[in-house]
């Protein structure tokens, strides 16, 4: 059957040399022992230099790594390799990057295809330069979105996505993660009295403030108008409470036409809150009593609150 | 971090039972399975331990701390770990190219685990630093080993992954993608070239103090003969073996020809 076909096919003197890609086969010593004239006519290299030369010799020094620690490995463990994108020096010494597939067979001849890239690469060359840029702005616009603008504080939805990561890991590790929830006494009066300008001011130095008390580890974030939030991992009550001395100390020096400002705060902490919207609310029925009592002061939350 | 988590994390595998334990460290670019061709002569009579770095080969990717493996000391920290949690010392220790360094900084840190180190294509430096050391290659080269990496299919980007495969990520069908031989997530892949190609260990040379025996090609474009004379030279106890052979990497290419040497230098 087999036979029959054959003797209907016209006959055909087919060479290698016929073919728009390079074919090479090196011995086990990495030699060179065939090339078709694809590496004379394109490549530059006279077929006569090039047979009995290292294969190695063929590719940049780059190139050289990425076969010694990818190509060779892979073609030792599975006896073949594809669509490898790396690039040779031709016969005058210019780099041109080629995709190359080979195989070995049992007595260890590699047989290789090799396939000008030189449009591919460029192709390549924008893909990475577009991802490089895609990857710049996306780190630009996460920054921008997760701050606030006026004190270059994290904002609530930042606040909102770290603060579930921190209570979880205080969760983990067993340890205590403190909830400070900060609101400026009287901030309605400095916005109308002395005007939104100055209103703006107060909250940037406040911010300031906040971001020189908090420890490297500490969340600060503007939770909203004049509302501030810290988040103390690793915090018992008591030693939140210090820093909350500091930070109503910190305070008096802004002043606004040379009164000190003040503050209020709420403190709540993470094991007495089943999630984040506990701890919130926990700190805001702190807060509001500390309100309650006069303002400029610090209360701890306790479930008497209301 | 416990015993089985360590095992879990660097894809562990123990072979053999003898009493001698080698742990057998891969190189960049792939992972244990390179050690298949070397492992059938040793598992006899040593009781071997592979493993994958973490971000090569099967271990833990989630485990990748860019900020640790950025420095071959990260990948020092695995070796000790994994000795430490199968309570192993006094080991023989043979690293391939990259991993050779390795082993001398975990044997530097920990010489109690180590009993010898053996090297196989090893280099401290592959920067040209002349006109006394050459390594071979330019910073211009090694920036574009990185962007071949990142023109070359090498595996899937870990955070890519989910997306290909649609909103439910299914993890049998993720390890598949990334099964095959030398695959692996490329930016781990490119940290570990950095780790590897843009730096300098020469200076620890002098201070190893273990007995080491390098093997090195007679023909390596990664690490030339030079570059295997001058670590004879800097470590004070150590044998150098060159071999009639090309390429980097001796272990897959001449198992044959280089076990007769590792065993006499381990009895």
């Amino acid at each position: 059957m087999s036979d029959s076909r054959e003797s209907e096919l016209p006959e055909l003197t087919i060479s290698p040399d016929l073919f728009l890609s390079g074919a090479l086969v090196t011995d086990k010593n990495r030699t060179i022992i065939y090339a078709n004239s694809y590496f004379e006519d394109q490549l530059n290299w006279p077929l006569s230099d090039l047979v009995g030369m290292s294969s190695d010799d063929l590719f940049t020094r780059s190139s050289k790594i990425f076969n010694e620690s990818y190509l060779m490995p892979i073609l030792i463990h599975e006896g073949s390799c594809k669509e490898i994108q790396l690039a040779v020096l031709d016969g005058t010494g210019a780099r041109v990057p080629i995709v190359v597939n080979a195989r070995v067979d049992d007595s260890g001849l590699v047989y290789w295809s090799f396939f000008n890239a030189t449009k591919r690469d460029k192709l390549y060359d924008e893909l990475l330069a577009a991802r490089e840029k895609l990857e710049l702005y996306s780190e630009e616009l996460k920054a921008i979105s997760s701050t606030d603008e006026l004190t270059g504080l994290f904002n609530r939805r930042e606040l909102n996505a770290r603060a579930s990561q921190m209570y979880l890991a205080a969760n983990r590790t067993n340890s205590v993660l403190s909830c400070l929830l900060i609101d400026v006494d009287f901030f309605k009066k400095v916005n109308d009295v002395h005007g939104h300008k100055e209103g703006d001011r107060v909250l940037k130095e406040l911010g300031a403030v906040l971001k020189k008390v908090a420890r490297q580890t500490d969340l600060a974030a503007r939770f909203g108008g004049e509302e501030f939030v810290l988040l103390l991992p690793d915090t018992p009550t008591p030693d939140a409470l210090i820093l909350c001395e500091r930070l109503q100390h910190e305070i008096t020096l802004i002043l606004v036409s040379d009164r000190s400002i003040t503050v209020s705060i709420g403190v709540s902490d993470s094991k007495m809150a089943k999630g984040t919207d506990e701890l919130f609310v926990q700190a805001d029925k702190a807060l509001y009593e500390a309100k309650n009592q006069g303002r400029n002061r610090t209360i701890i939350y306790h479930p008497a609150l209301k | 971090m416990f015993k089985n988590e360590i095992c879990t994390r660097n894809n562990v595998q123990v072979l053999g039972s003898g009493e001698q334990t080698i742990m057998l460290a891969h190189g960049f670019g792939c992972d244990q399975r390179m050690w298949r061709f070397l492992s059938k002569n040793l598992v006899n009579d040593y009781k071997l331990v592979l493993f994958d770095y973490v971000g090569s080969g099967k271990s833990d990717l989630s485990q990748f701390d860019k900020a640790r493996y950025s420095t071959l000391d990260g990948y020092a920290g695995d070796i000790i770990e994994i000795c430490e949690s199968l309570a192993l010392y006094e080991v023989i220790f043979i690293g391939h190219s990259v991993s050779s360094m390795i082993g001398v900084l975990a044997s530097l840190e920990k010489p109690k685990l180590f009993k010898q180190l053996i090297m196989v294509c090893p280099s401290p430096c592959f920067l040209n630093d002349p006109p006394d050391y050459m390594g071979g290659f330019e910073p211009e080269d090694l920036e574009e080993l990185i962007k071949l990496m990142d023109k070359n299919y090498i595996g899937w980007a870990n955070y890519l992954a989910p997306l290909v495969m649609g909103t439910q990520n299914d993890a049998n069908l993720i390890d598949e993608l990334t099964e095959s031989f030398c695959t692996t997530d490329p930016s781990t892949a490119k940290t570990f070239a950095k780790a590897t190609f843009f730096s300098d260990y020469r200076q620890q040379l002098q201070k190893v103090r273990h007995p080491t025996l390098i093997l090195q090609s007679a023909e390596d474009s990664l690490a030339s003969v030079d570059i295997g004379k001058y670590m004879h030279k800097s470590i004070p106890s150590s044998d150098l073996e060159i071999f009639q052979a090309k390429g980097h990497c001796l272990h897959m290419t001449h198992p044959d020809l280089i076990t007769p040497h590792i065993l006499n230098y381990v009895r």
